[in-house]
């Protein structure tokens, strides 16, 4: 290696080994993902088209309740005024100012969920507060609990004796949930779902509070999200009914009792819905959320770290979004680096010098096997389709561009394939390196006219096994939360990267090809 | 250290070859002249330096239909991509079969067939970096009759690795019935070193194990001398010399009638000479460093050449 190699390749390193020991060492910011259950980072995007006139946006914001602790709050709202108003025992973000033409705002937080599972007393003995029974144990239009056929409906049911509350709860919640199915197109109206026995999820939860109140039990409607891994979460209504001196969460549409899982976060109670508009047209909303795997002090410490500039250069503060996308793209570099070493300190040839990178990515939200037969099936129809083109005698872009195509419909019979067995995951294959692949395919099927189909399917196989090689990395949840954490380590990676590319000795390859060289020691030329 | 044995024999590693000989003493801008096979047979010419006849040239689709018509009554000759790496893309046709043509290996081809390949070396499928590409016509190299013994497929070529304008290492690349008439190691070609002293094959290789006999007609392939051998070392210095690069693989065809002529220049040289030879390269190119007088004449530096073999007396 010369000289000026050396030493750049060693400076990147200290300068970067230096800034992450100095976070890490100094700083305490955490070197390694704490598997903590039910914390999320939460964001929503609100948008909403306005002609200059004053007008507001205002949504449902979480409060911390004995079952979450939400912190880490932030909105951006341009011009627009933000404050947080209380309504009915909800917290209401409010942006308010003129809104001319569209206008986007963003509130994002972090949430810690425990999940309840309140005590169900046996017998309730204790009167239900003033309060209580004066907010949530009235009729009014949205549960109409005086409707002649609702009443009907409690003195057919036959419900265990009033002090018996949690028998009388489980019984109307048996009936909603089994009397009455869920289909998503109809109604929500608690009298309709009644006498049509089927209903929205709304309009079960409604039907639910509805005889809850008809047989005197304050209930309400709780607004929140649903939140999944590698997805948008789903927004869900639920029902809560107070048993002697707590609300009990459950929900007829969802098929949970007594137990409220910890991924189920609460927004707001009560018959709002989650976002409203004043002077304001195509209002749209949008959320996503992202696992966090730190605990809460860990985050602060990443977060901000006791010192500025430290602080100022911490990726836990960016969007949601942007800290999802730099999350993976982050960890690029990571899989560059290992193909530089399988390629030049190991000597492998494989097809395409990223493609094995690009295609982990792609697979890394597929176990490796089935990712790897799904590759497998994409490339034999490929070359199978590549054979037959080949009689055609076409040009070769379109030809390209037809393999392209096959590729494209080989991945859309998957999708297909895949509703039928309900893998729900299998939107990721749209994230495909589908070009990549073609070129694959293609590269491919000449190695075997010109290499023969031995030397091709060689190459193939090292190409697969790089993949393999790379796959873990975009699989942990170490590596990226090191390289995001600590996103100097990249240069790290890149001082490693100049030593590697300064490293003229013989690859691990070249003991093999070059065997029959190879000089017992002592026997000098 | 199991590098050991590799270091010890000199052997010259791809990384080593890349970092301190192509990317060293092969600037970059030079590549074109070595890279575009049109490039090189103008430099050769203009330098008095014999190259194959060019017979048609196309270099857009429309111009395909005109390259047989243009060949004539010609019955042999060499389609090939002017940017090919390898030997990929090469056609070689030996003689006509009616309207079909023959091809090395006994195959025939349609015109169609033919008109397909030149079209898929324009769009740049056996193109360096896939870029749109030249198909050329060449004349088909007769082969010398004193290479008649040693193969029986295809044109055998010289592969002279200069370096610093002195050859420092050759062998003869024998096509094979494997190879499909082409010259080329890793398709199934015979490899076999020539002791740059003597101009006599001494070793030789065959999918990288080590070969004695011509595995097409059993005929040993070692001991051999190779014709004209002073004039291929020559050339291949000049030329060589004409491109600026300090690290080249000359390739070059000995034909029955015209003797010597380069085919083709390579600025990235592959490392398996040191197999066909049975000896490394770098104590070679460590020599040529430490003797290097700048104004040598080409005698003196072909003359070096030929001493080197002896100073780092190979194994076998």
């Amino acid at each position: 290696m010369n000289r000026a190699a050396a030493v750049t390749g060693a400076l990147l390193l200290i300068v970067g080994f230096a800034v992450f020991a100095v976070k890490a060492f100094v700083y305490d910011v955490p070197l390694r993902p704490t598997d903590v259950r039910g914390l999320w980072q939460v964001a929503q995007r609100i948008t909403a088209r306005g002609d200059a006139r004053r007008g507001s946006i205002s949504t449902m914001l979480p409060s911390s309740t004995p079952s979450q602790v939400v912190f880490d709050e932030r909105s951006s709202s341009g011009p627009l005024e933000f404050s947080i108003r209380a309504r009915n025992g909800s917290r209401l973000g409010l942006w308010s100012g003129r809104i001319e033409g569209v206008h986007e705002v963003l509130y994002q937080f972090r949430v810690q969920s425990f999940g309840r599972r309140p005590l169900l007393p046996e017998r309730v003995t204790e009167p239900i507060p003033e309060d209580v029974l004066r907010a949530y144990g009235r009729s009014s239009p949205r549960y109409p609990m005086s409707a002649p056929q609702v009443e009907t409906m409690i003195e057919d049911l036959n419900l265990p004796p009033p002090p018996d509350v949690v028998g009388r709860v489980r019984t109307l919640f048996a009936f909603v949930s089994h009397e009455v199915a869920t289909a998503r197109s109809a109604g929500d109206d608690a009298v309709l779902v009644l006498e049509q026995r089927e209903g929205s999820r709304e309009g079960k939860e409604r039907l639910l509070v509805t005889l809850l109140r008809a047989a005197g039990i304050p209930a309400r409607n709780v607004r929140g999200l649903q939140l999944v891994e590698d997805a948008q979460p789903a927004e869900r209504v639920w029902t809560e009914a107070w048993v002697g001196s707590d609300w009990v969460p459950m929900s007829a549409s969802d098929g949970f009792f007594g137990a409220q899982h910890p991924s189920l976060i609460m927004l707001g109670v009560g018959e709002r819905p989650l976002v409203e508009g004043t002077q304001v047209s195509a209002l749209a909303y949008r959320y996503h959320s992202m696992r966090e795997h730190l605990r809460p002090e860990e985050i602060a410490s990443a977060m901000a770290p006791d010192n500025r500039a430290l602080a100022n250069l911490s990726l836990y503060t960016l969007p949601l979004a942007t800290q999802a996308s730099l999350r993976l793209l982050l960890v690029f570099p990571v899989g560059a680096f290992i193909m530089a070493v399988i390629r030049n300190v190991v000597g492998v040839v494989t097809y395409g010098t990223f493609l094995p990178v690009l295609v982990a990515f792609a697979l890394r939200q597929f176990d490796v096997l089935s990712g790897l037969a799904l590759v497998a099936t994409v490339l034999g129809v490929g070359v199978v389709g590549r054979l037959a083109v080949e009689r055609l005698r076409l040009l070769l872009v379109p030809r390209l561009a037809i393999l392209l195509c096959l590729v494209i419909l080989t991945v859309t019979g998957f999708a297909l394939v895949a509703r039928s067995t309900e893998t729900r995951e299998f939107l990721a294959g749209v994230l495909f390196p589908i070009v990549i692949l073609t070129m694959l395919i293609e590269r491919y099927s000449i190695g075997i006219a010109e290499e023969g189909w031995r030397a091709a399917t060689v190459r193939l196989a090292w190409s697969i096994a790089a993949t393999v090689a790379v796959y873990p990395v975009f699989r942990s949840v170490e590596i990226s939360h090191l390289m995001f954490t600590f996103p100097e380590l990249v240069l790290c990676l890149m001082g490693l990267l100049v030593w590697i590319g300064g490293y003229t000795g013989y690859r691990l390859s070249d003991v093999i090809r070059f065997r029959l060289l190879a000089r017992p020691a002592g026997d000098v030329p | 250290m199991i590098f050991g044995g590799l270091r010890r024999a000199g052997v010259l590693g791809l990384n080593c070859r890349n970092a301190r000989y192509t990317l060293r003493w092969n600037p970059r801008r030079y590549y074109p002249l070595v890279d575009d096979k049109l490039a090189t047979k103008r430099l050769c010419h203009a330098a008095g330096i014999p190259v194959p006849g060019l017979l048609a040239v196309a270099q857009h689709h429309f111009q395909i239909r005109e390259l047989l018509p243009a060949l004539g009554e010609r019955t042999s000759f060499v389609l090939k991509p002017a940017h090919g790496a390898m030997g990929n893309g090469i056609v070689v046709v030996t003689s006509r079969d009616g309207e079909r043509l023959v091809r090395a290996s006994g195959r025939t081809m349609t015109a169609e067939a033919f008109d397909y390949h030149a079209a898929g070396i324009i769009s740049g499928l056996y193109a360096l970096g896939g870029q749109p590409d030249v198909a050329m016509v060449e004349e088909r190299l007769e082969t010398h009759p004193s290479f008649a013994g040693l193969a029986t497929q295809g044109v055998p070529d010289v592969r002279v690795i200069v370096y610093r304008g002195v050859p420092v290492m050759a062998m003869t690349r024998l096509p094979t019935r494997a190879s499909d008439g082409r010259a080329n190691l890793h398709q199934g070609a015979l490899g076999v070193g020539i002791d740059l002293a003597t101009g006599r094959t001494r070793s030789a290789i065959l999918r990288g194990r080590p070969a004695t006999i011509n595995p097409d007609s059993g005929r040993p392939v070692l001991g051999v001398e190779i014709p004209a051998f002073d004039q291929i070392l020559d050339i291949a210095v000049r030329a060589a010399d004409r491109t600026h690069l300090g690290y080249v693989g000359a390739d070059v065809v000995v034909d029955a009638v015209r003797g010597p002529v380069i085919l083709e220049l390579n600025a990235r040289p592959g490392l398996a000479i040191q197999l066909a030879n049975r000896a490394g390269l770098l104590p070679r190119l460590h020599t040529v460093d430490r003797t290097s007088e700048p104004e040598r004449s080409a005698e003196e530096r072909v003359a070096l050449g030929r001493e080197l073999p002896r100073r780092h007396a190979p194994s076998a």
